[in-house]
């Protein structure tokens, strides 16, 4: 069976045995990783993957089950255990399934040469990431990691009320953690790179992104706390995006978990700050034409120049704000519920560039790396994360710094942003720009 | 899943070419509840099966994973991850089944138990957490999670294991607010068992402790920055162990010199008070089993001995490289991945000093009552934790409970400093995640005390000035 007929055929399954509103998810994944270490490949990986997930509502109650075999009995057991899982859940009138939609988007998400182009060239890639990187700098002195990887999937929706739908995909990416050493420290970069397109991805650029970022770290040392400004590299600050996309979900509102709850149509970024999710964002390696519920993907404004304009929704949240999904139902696997996440999720970029941002900034921190993200709490906006950088002074970046910490809250990071840099740049989901917060605590010494 | 004859069959087309090959079936049954605003929001059953194969020569290691567990796709997998090219010699494998001195006994099988039932544990544990404050208290989650798991593991050297992993696991998320201050508090308990687990209102208790961590970070100020001594308390678990040391003990990590432990065997690293053990024999801890999963037996490892490193964690790959026997630690998430040294419950020794003692004798500085999650940089050994429920340590006393701290340190570093190791000790387990692996752990330490260690936190009287000059 195609992963369109299973869904199909798992539908009808569950409307004759008494679902009243039914669907199911199939997805197949293909996947080829290549790590190369000290010019030979230290490990390669050769995967396949698939399986559906089934959702049933009965009398307002959900039930969810899953399974890896897509054999028919497999499959209709699945289908009798999500029905016996809705028999103990909450009876909740917004549980709910779209109905289909007049057209899906076509998107072209697949690169069709990727499968044709050899083995050999794939690891000669993923060779010239650490050539690149051993060659930027002496003190390069250990691959902790250069490697290729690609991926190719297959996902099939239908529902009960009519939507039935599929779209394949594939994406590539290349990505470096190099370590280098020198008076007995060693201090580790990383680089990485995704795309749709095989013929963009630079291998060369990964390789002396991650030693660079590396070898400035060397001799880095503790200042004393203070604060002042701080200027955040564009990956650090997609690392507080992802705090910010959840919390900008109308779950985490509608559950009294979220910073941002009754706060639409006021200011809660600084003017010029624009966050936005575009799940059919051209190139974009979260677009797809519909999301894990089936419902057509779209750009939705959050914040618009400062002001907050509305939160993520999917169609049980929707419903209860009496609202319209938004497109943003994400699933983790065939494993998991279509729950709420980020498609695209992006700050739009302004006028400066980084250099200019620095530049202008008389003291402070240009904060490269952060630890322990996932401390950071997501309803009080509260975080204190480990810091490492270069210290800034009248404009010039001067000494590495690390062990520090930088603590404050998501409002008054996001109130306290004074330049938004031009050089938007996405790690796989989550896109920024350079952005500088004119004071935060930073603590060391 | 397959016999003993079909395993070597497989095995013999895996190893054309190769020094190594294995095998590895799995079959996974789980059951997830989740109750979040007083209902049950999603209950999850599912089931997954799949094998990986992998050949190893040399440094090289390919690897290949599929859902179907039929002879016939195995073969072809064989085939696909195998040196086929440079085919040579092909000894015949022959399998010997191999049994664990471990026992981890289970009582009440998840899945005979009634989903109903396992419903009613949820609600034990919510309930229990809005009984706390029902004004206060504005949101109470709470996660059920069990797995039972079996797997089929045999490899060219003749290891053959069947064996099955039963693992339960219960959270609390209390969500307290009041005025404009929003705070939470966490829970947790797991175990390699049944629903034994949670006998004894053991719901009850986790719902409790989370609201209550919640209600007192309400009233909790905030964590003061800089330098300090912090004592962790027993209660807190191994959480700093796990992060500041238990990584870069990782054979691994150490032999491609990413550990700031590589090359240490022999050296003291740690003040003579520490002595650090990984031991997943410990009946029923959530880091514990029978067999690793490449089929070697659990054991207990000692890796500082009173300061002086005596040992790392091996997987099969790195203990030939080392020319040492496996310690039991090569683990993976599941049929996706290829196995690497992990821990499974790592601690540090109980000493003699008593806790209250350790207090006592401690001027000012931050008491640790419960570890927040961690992370580190095993390159340079960079920590950071955040502490969920924290105090002020006083003149000896401890007084009152900040919020918003984090602990940053160095782990080496942080080892030669404890000058003080409590006579008590505690737990605490989570889902360790390492090249985007999670593995079940638990951890554990007596109350010890860190002379001086980053604090993170707000500089409150410059707060305090840049709110008068926003007005």
């Amino acid at each position: 069976m195609t992963g369109r007929d299973l869904v199909n055929a798992a539908v009808d399954e569950a409307r004759r045995s008494g679902a009243e509103a039914s669907e199911a998810y199939f997805e197949r994944s293909e996947d080829l990783t290549i790590e190369v270490r000290d010019g030979a490949v230290e490990n390669l990986k050769v995967a396949q993957e698939s399986g559906v997930g089934i959702r049933i509502i009965r009398s307002g109650c959900l039930g969810f089950a899953y399974t890896s075999d897509r054999s028919w009995p497999a499959l209709r057991e699945a289908v009798g255990a999500a029905l016996a899982n809705a028999r103990v859940s909450s009876s909740d009138p917004f549980n709910n399934l779209p109905k289909p939609p007049a057209a899906y988007a076509v998107m072209n998400l697949a690169d069709l040469r990727l499968k044709e182009i050899p083995l050999d060239d794939k690891i000669e890639l993923a060779r010239r990431i650490e050539r690149s990187g051993r060659a930027y700098d002496p003190r390069i002195r250990i691959t902790e990691q250069a490697a290729y990887e690609e991926s190719h999937y297959q996902v099939s929706i239908a529902n009960s009320l009519g939507v039935s739908a599929s779209y394949k995909g594939s994406f590539c990416g290349v990505g470096a953690s190099l370590v280098a050493g020198a008076d007995g420290e060693q201090q580790s970069g990383f680089g990485i790179q995704y795309s749709r397109n095989y013929a963009e991805l630079d291998p060369e650029a990964i390789g002396r992104e991650a030693a660079s970022k590396a070898v400035r770290l060397l001799g880095a040392s503790r200042l004393p706390t203070k604060r002042a400004a701080v200027v955040f590299d564009p990956y650090v600050v997609t690392n507080f995006l992802a705090v910010l996309s959840s919390a900008l979900t109308a779950e985490a509102v509608q559950k009294g978990r979220s910073l941002f709850a009754d706060k639409v149509g006021e200011r809660v970024a600084a003017a010029g700050v624009t966050v936005i999710d575009d799940g059919a964002l051209p190139g974009g390696l979260m677009s797809a034409p519909f999301d894990g519920e089936g419902v057509p993907s779209r750009r939705t404004v959050l914040i618009q120049d400062g002001k907050l304009a509305g939160f993520l929704q999917n169609s049980y949240t929707g419903a209860k704000d009496g609202l319209a999904s938004t497109g943003n139902a994400s699933r983790g696997s065939y494993k998991s519920t279509p729950e709420l996440g980020s498609t695209n999720f992006y700050l739009e970029p302004g006028e400066l560039t980084q250099e200019q941002i620095i530049k202008q900034t008389d003291e402070g921190i240009y904060l490269t790396d952060v630890m322990g993200m996932h401390t950071v709490n997501p309803i009080s906006g509260d975080f204190s994360v480990g810091a490492a950088g270069i210290w800034i002074e009248h404009g010039e970046l001067t000494t590495p710094v690390r062990g520090m910490v930088i603590a404050g809250n998501m409002l008054e990071l996001l109130e306290g942003i004074d330049a938004v840099g031009r050089d938007l740049r996405f790690f796989i989901g989550k896109g920024a720009p350079t952005v500088r917060v004119a004071r935060l605590t930073i603590s060391g010494e | 899943m397959l016999d003993k004859s079909e395993l070597e069959e497989i095995l013999r087309v895996a190893q054309r070419g190769s020094d190594f090959a294995e095998v590895f079936m799995e079959r996974t049954e789980s059951t997830r509840i989740g109750c979040e605003a007083r209902q049950i929001e999603r209950v999850i059953s599912g089931r997954e099966q799949g094998a990986g194969i992998r050949a190893v020569h040399g440094d090289n290691t390919a690897y290949g994973y599929t859902n179907a567990l039929d002879k016939e796709s195995l073969l072809q997998l064989a085939g696909q991850v195998s040196r086929a090219a440079q085919a040579g010699e092909v000894s015949p494998v022959a399998l010997q089944r191999r049994e664990s001195p471990v026992d981890l006994p289970v009582v009440r099988r998840p899945d005979v138990t009634p989903v109903e039932d396992k419903v009613a544990l949820v609600r034990e544990a919510e309930e229990s957490a809005r009984r706390q404050d029902e004004k206060l208290l504005r949101q109470v989650t709470v996660g059920y999670a069990d797995t039972i798991q079996q797997v089929t593991i045999a490899n060219t050297e003749g290891v053959y294991v069947e064996d099955e992993r039963v693992r339960c696991r219960m959270s609390v998320n209390a969500v307290a607010a009041e005025g404009t201050v929003i705070q939470t508090g966490y829970d947790s308990i797991g175990g390699t068992r049944g629903e034994e687990l949670f006998d004894g209102e053991k719901p009850a208790e986790l719902g409790r402790q989370a609201a209550r961590r919640a209600l007192l970070m309400l009233k909790a100020r905030r964590a003061p920055a800089g330098r300090m001594a912090v004592v962790l308390s027993g209660e807190a678990g191994g959480t700093m162990v796990h992060e500041a040391c238990g990584h870069g003990l990782e054979a691994d990590l150490a032999q491609k010199n990413l550990s700031v432990y590589s090359g240490k065997k022999g050296a003291q690293v740690a003040s003579e008070l520490v002595t650090v053990v990984d031991d997943g024999t410990l009946p029923g801890r959530f880091g514990s089993f029978r067999f690793d999963d490449e089929g070697n037996p659990a054991q207990k490892t000692v890796l500082i001995d009173q300061g002086g490193l005596t040992g790392y964690m091996y997987d099969h790959i790195t203990a030939a490289r080392d020319g040492v026997a496996p310690t039991g630690n090569g683990r993976r998430q599941s049929f996706q991945h290829r196995p690497i040294p992990r821990m499974s419950t790592t601690y540090l020794a109980p000493g003699e000093t008593p806790p209250e003692e350790i207090i006592r004798e401690t001027k000012s500085g931050l008491l640790v009552r419960h570890m927040g999650g961690g992370q580190v940089n095993t390159t340079n050994g960079d920590f950071v934790f955040d502490v969920p429920e924290g105090y002020l340590i006083e003149n000896g006393e401890v007084t009152a409970p900040v919020r918003g701290a984090t602990l940053t340190g160095n782990g080496p570093d942080v080892l030669k400093q404890i000058d003080l190791v409590g006579s008590d000790f505690g737990f605490s387990l989570g889902i360790c995640g390492k090249e985007g692996q999670g593995v079940p752990v638990s951890d554990a330490q007596p109350t010890i005390r860190i002379p001086s260690l980053v604090v993170g936190g707000i500089i409150e009287e410059e707060i305090a000035e840049e709110g008068e000059g926003d007005d």
